[in-house]
């Protein structure tokens, strides 16, 4: 009897091992936050747990019941469990990524597994206790998963920590290395491009690839990425909660900084734009510390109000900027504006759509003349920038009309920036389609009802995607004078798509505005 | 943090023994604080080595110890970065894998400096120092070099090239076509050899069978141009990239035959001839009047923007002292000993000489980076949904 129960416990253990490989990859896509993933697991789990529950409790029935049945279950769960695990794995967009750290995890789910096996099976007091305990982890994997998780904590925090420290010794070991750290709570990913870009004229850069923008981020691209030859380290910096950009500040020690905004980001956890404007101006704190110089866009008001400008570099429209935009001209092909700066008047052209992208560019341009890229070569890098795929983007689109592409864009301030310059293109008749701005919390029913609002004065044509999401929009559209005979609301993409292919023309330009699906180009 | 700078030399090449002394000069001159210096020597077989023994030229003298002692060596592309990669070892050795970021070719000739040693770090996508494929190419071919000149209305001697198989058959109708276009005294190179290697001057119609049957021996395609009777010869080195060169000082190379041959530049300096071209009898700077020499260092920073060259290179001239005149003759690519008594003769240190090279190539990296960009998705995965009305790309 004693062999049978250790059969089926390691049987049953085994085919454990297969089931948690749906699960730590779940806890894998979910940056392994226990909330997160319980997110998932509610979404998406319910039926199955409670099956596996029912399971668990038939099979703690029938060890204690009929110890021998209970080897041909788990032999029988085992072959279910392996069949699924493939199958699972082999339908999955995005996969279990066999990390060290996962290896880790099966490494801990398999020590548990023999220690209860051990427990159970030796002729100890209350052998049916950890019997039972087997049984059940063996039958609940996202709560063993949760249990490996847990218990790996404090390895895998000692393991972060010792990759943190590496990173500062890496960059201590580089006093040469100029590092530029950019942070705001919009326009910081594209101020990192521009700046990169330039740069790049004279300088070997390195930047925060995407959007590596928090400690752990900063840290893989120093260990990763940083060659001997980089010459300027940019590191862009995001934040969630106040003390955030101190945090990497004190892992990369920037003698320059950029702060490009200060806004109603992230609301949910900084619950104030004071508590906003605080912690990205920890950059500023860290920057003037190290007796750097920082830069900071005099055209964010929510910045701007808030600070001593005599302290800063101020760049951006308005008339007391250090660095500043002048005659300025938009359009279609993108702008041409005087950028401003200690007497030096240098005409720019660029091919990045939009105001703000402007006042980007003086930010970026300003930093660089500081650290003495020539002024021509600093007109040729901002004449050669290119769009940030799906961020105002213009292509070719149906029939020979244009679309401007921007897919990826999610905050409310840029929304409205898209709609402007679909505005700017003189001449053509201009069609917005977009199923409107979410996960917003309490402002998400304002700032679509300003989006409607906005399209409703800018555009000729207005397809809105999805009936029931998109009536804030809609009520927004309707506050304006717009036709209602224009107003299009449609279920699906395709459809919105089969109305614009319509009436596509070479005198129509149309604006894809946040949120739409990857393969919606055709 | 050191970059790896890695110096590729030797190679299967007749100069692949300058290339050795060229390189073990070289690799002496790095900052050794900002670079760690990887030698790997391309032997005359082609195949790769690497070792500490290989910066001592003494050790080449023992061509086969060295070779033994020496470990062979493989270029990989690898998780988007490219590694030098030790072949040694059973089953159980770890192989060693050092990361490369910069690759300095001292090359000479063909097979290398003719732009094929730059298409195989193309191909790697590992930056290196000096000319990309189609100037080191350019630059190789003599009568290429020529045309491109013309075209960009830079003086040359004028020239007529032929095959060495056209030669044989057409053996008349050749030296006709060159006797009249020419006329003697003239010069038979082999087109695509540097150093000198095969190069004959012609006084009289009777020496031109043996001068292009030399040269035929070095090469398919011929070439035939005016010997400059009242000669010097005058070189003059440019630094940098299209966008910003500068020339060297001229210098004034001494002749002990009619022209400048293979023994004369790497084999007549003391302790058999190991400083190549930086210890052959020269004067620097040429005895020439100010504005000659202003006029070659122009023509020089012209010629190597002509041709679009990169790094360092050397432009030989042929002064016709009787008119003045002054003809370009050739281009290296890769001089020999990278001409840096040239710039040590304008002020400028070997080493940061060196250093310069190396932030030209970086540039260059980063200009291609800003010029190409991928496209991260597979074209191939994406099939269309069929919109009604819409173009589709359904395959």
């Amino acid at each position: 009897m004693k062999y049978s129960v250790l059969a089926a416990l390691v049987l049953l253990a085994v085919s454990a091992l297969f089931a948690l490989a749906r699960q730590f990859q779940m806890l894998q896509q979910n940056s392994y936050f226990p909330s997160r993933y319980f997110g998932w697991l509610k979404e998406n789990f319910c039926a199955q747990a409670i099956a596996e529950a029912v399971l668990a409790a038939g099979i703690c029935v029938l060890a204690w019941a009929a110890p021998l049945y209970l080897a041909v279950g788990a032999a029988f769960l085992l072959g279910f469990r392996i069949a699924r695990a493939f199958s699972q794995q082999k339908k999955s967009i995005k996969k279990l990524a066999v990390t060290a750290r996962i290896k880790r995890l099966y490494a801990a789910a398999a020590v548990l597994y023999a220690v209860i096996i051990a427990a159970a099976v030796l002729p100890w007091i209350g052998k049916n206790v950890f019997l039972t305990i087997g049984v059940l982890l063996t039958c609940l994997v996202p709560g063993t998963a949760l249990l490996c998780r847990t218990l790996m904590a404090p390895v895998e925090n000692a393991i972060a920590h010792w990759y943190v420290n590496d990173a500062k010794r890496i960059l201590r070991e580089r006093p040469d290395l100029l590092v530029i750290g950019v942070t705001g709570s919009y326009g910081k990913t594209s101020v990192k491009f521009i700046l990169s870009r330039i740069l790049s004229e004279k300088y070997n850069v390195l930047a925060t690839p995407g959007s590596f923008n928090t400690p752990m981020g900063v840290v893989r691209t120093v260990r990763e990425h940083l060659l001997p030859q980089t010459q300027v380290f940019i590191c862009e910096m995001g934040a969630k909660n106040v003390g955030d950009i101190q945090e990497i500040c004190e892992i990369a020690h920037p003698k320059i900084g950029i702060i490009t905004s200060v806004g109603a980001q992230h609301l949910e956890t900084f619950r104030t734009v004071d508590a906003v404007f605080k912690t990205k101006f920890e950059l500023a704190d860290e920057v003037l510390k190290n007796g750097g110089e920082v830069f900071v866009n005099g055209d964010s008001e929510e910045l701007f109000s808030r600070i001593d400008a005599s302290r800063y570099t101020v760049y951006g429209l308005r008339e007391d900027a250090d660095c500043r935009v002048r005659n300025l001209q938009t359009g279609k092909d993108g702008s041409s504006f005087l950028l401003c700066r200690d007497g030096l008047e240098l005409p720019l052209s660029t091919k990045l759509l939009g105001k703000h992208n402007t006042v980007n560019i003086a930010g970026a341009a300003a930093l660089a003349l500081k650290l003495g890229v020539k002024p021509d070569d600093i007109r040729y890098a901002v004449a050669s920038l290119k769009p940030t795929e799906h961020r105002l983007e213009l292509k070719p689109y149906l029939n020979g009309s244009v679309m401007i592409d921007d897919a990826y864009n999610a905050n409310p301030e840029g929304c409205l920036e898209a709609v402007r310059v679909l505005a700017s293109f003189e001449g053509l008749r201009k069609v917005i389609i977009t199923p409107g701005l979410i996960e917003l919390g309490e402002r998400e029913y304002e700032c679509n009802y300003r989006l409607g609002q906005a399209a409703g004065e800018a555009c000729d044509v207005i397809i809105l995607v999805g009936k029931n999401r998109s009536k804030p929009l809609a009520e927004g559209v309707r506050s304006t004078a717009f036709p209602e005979e224009n107003l299009h609301i449609v279920s699906g993409f395709r459809e919105a798509v089969g109305i614009y292919a319509g009436m596509a023309d070479a005198a129509t330009a149309v604006l894809l505005e946040n949120d739409l699906p990857d393969n919606y180009l055709y | 943090m050191k970059t790896n700078l890695a110096v590729f030399f030797g190679c299967r090449s007749v100069e692949h023994e300058v290339s050795i002394i060229s390189a073990v000069q070289a690799m002496r001159a790095i900052n050794r604080e900002k670079y760690e210096v990887i030698p790997v020597y391309v032997t005359k077989s082609g195949e790769m080595v690497t070792g500490e023994e290989l910066l001592k030229i003494e050790n080449y003298r023992d061509l086969p110890a060295l070779l033994k002692a020496a470990r062979p060596v493989t270029v990989v592309r690898e998780n988007g970065g490219v590694y030098m990669k030790e072949q040694s070892g059973g089953v159980f050795s770890r192989k060693k894998a050092v990361r490369l970021d910069l690759a300095f070719p001292v090359v000479h000739g063909t097979n290398c400096e003719d732009g094929t040693m730059a298409g195989y770090f193309e191909f790697l996508g590992l930056p290196y120092i000096g000319c990309d494929i189609l100037s080191a190419a350019v630059g190789m071919d003599k009568a290429v070099f020529k045309d491109v000149l013309k075209s960009a209305g830079l003086p040359v001697l004028d020239c007529v090239t032929f095959r060495a198989r056209e030669y044989l058959t057409d053996r008349k109708g050749i030296t006709a076509k060159i006797t009249e276009k020419i006329g003697f005294p003239l010069i038979i190179k082999p087109i695509n050899l540097g150093s000198s290697v095969g190069i004959s001057k012609v006084e009289t119609a009777a020496e031109l069978d043996s001068a292009i049957t030399l040269a035929a021996s070095f090469a398919e395609d011929i070439l035939a141009e005016h010997a400059v009777s009242a000669l010097r010869e005058i070189n003059c080195s440019v630094l940098g990239d299209a966008d910003d060169c500068t020339a060297s000082v001229c210098e004034e190379p001494f002749m002990h035959d009619k022209i400048l041959s293979y023994a004369d530049k790497y084999t007549s300096g003391s302790k058999g001839g190991s400083k190549g071209m930086a210890s052959l009898s020269r004067q620097i700077p040429a005895d020439l009047p100010e504005e000659k020499a202003e006029e070659i260092r122009r023509l020089s920073c012209e010629i190597f923007k002509a041709i679009g060259a990169n790094g360092v290179v050397r432009i030989d001239y042929l002064l016709d002292t009787e008119t003045g005149k002054v003809y370009a003759n050739e281009i290296n690519t890769i001089p020999g000993s990278l001409a840096f008594y040239l710039w040590e003769a304008t002020g400028l240190k070997y080493t940061d000489m060196i250093d310069r090279l190396a932030e030209l190539a970086f540039k260059r990296e980063r200009a291609r980076e800003n010029l190409t960009f991928t496209i991260d998705t597979n074209i191939l995965s994406g099939v269309s949904f069929g919109t009604k009305g819409a173009k589709g790309s359904k395959i």
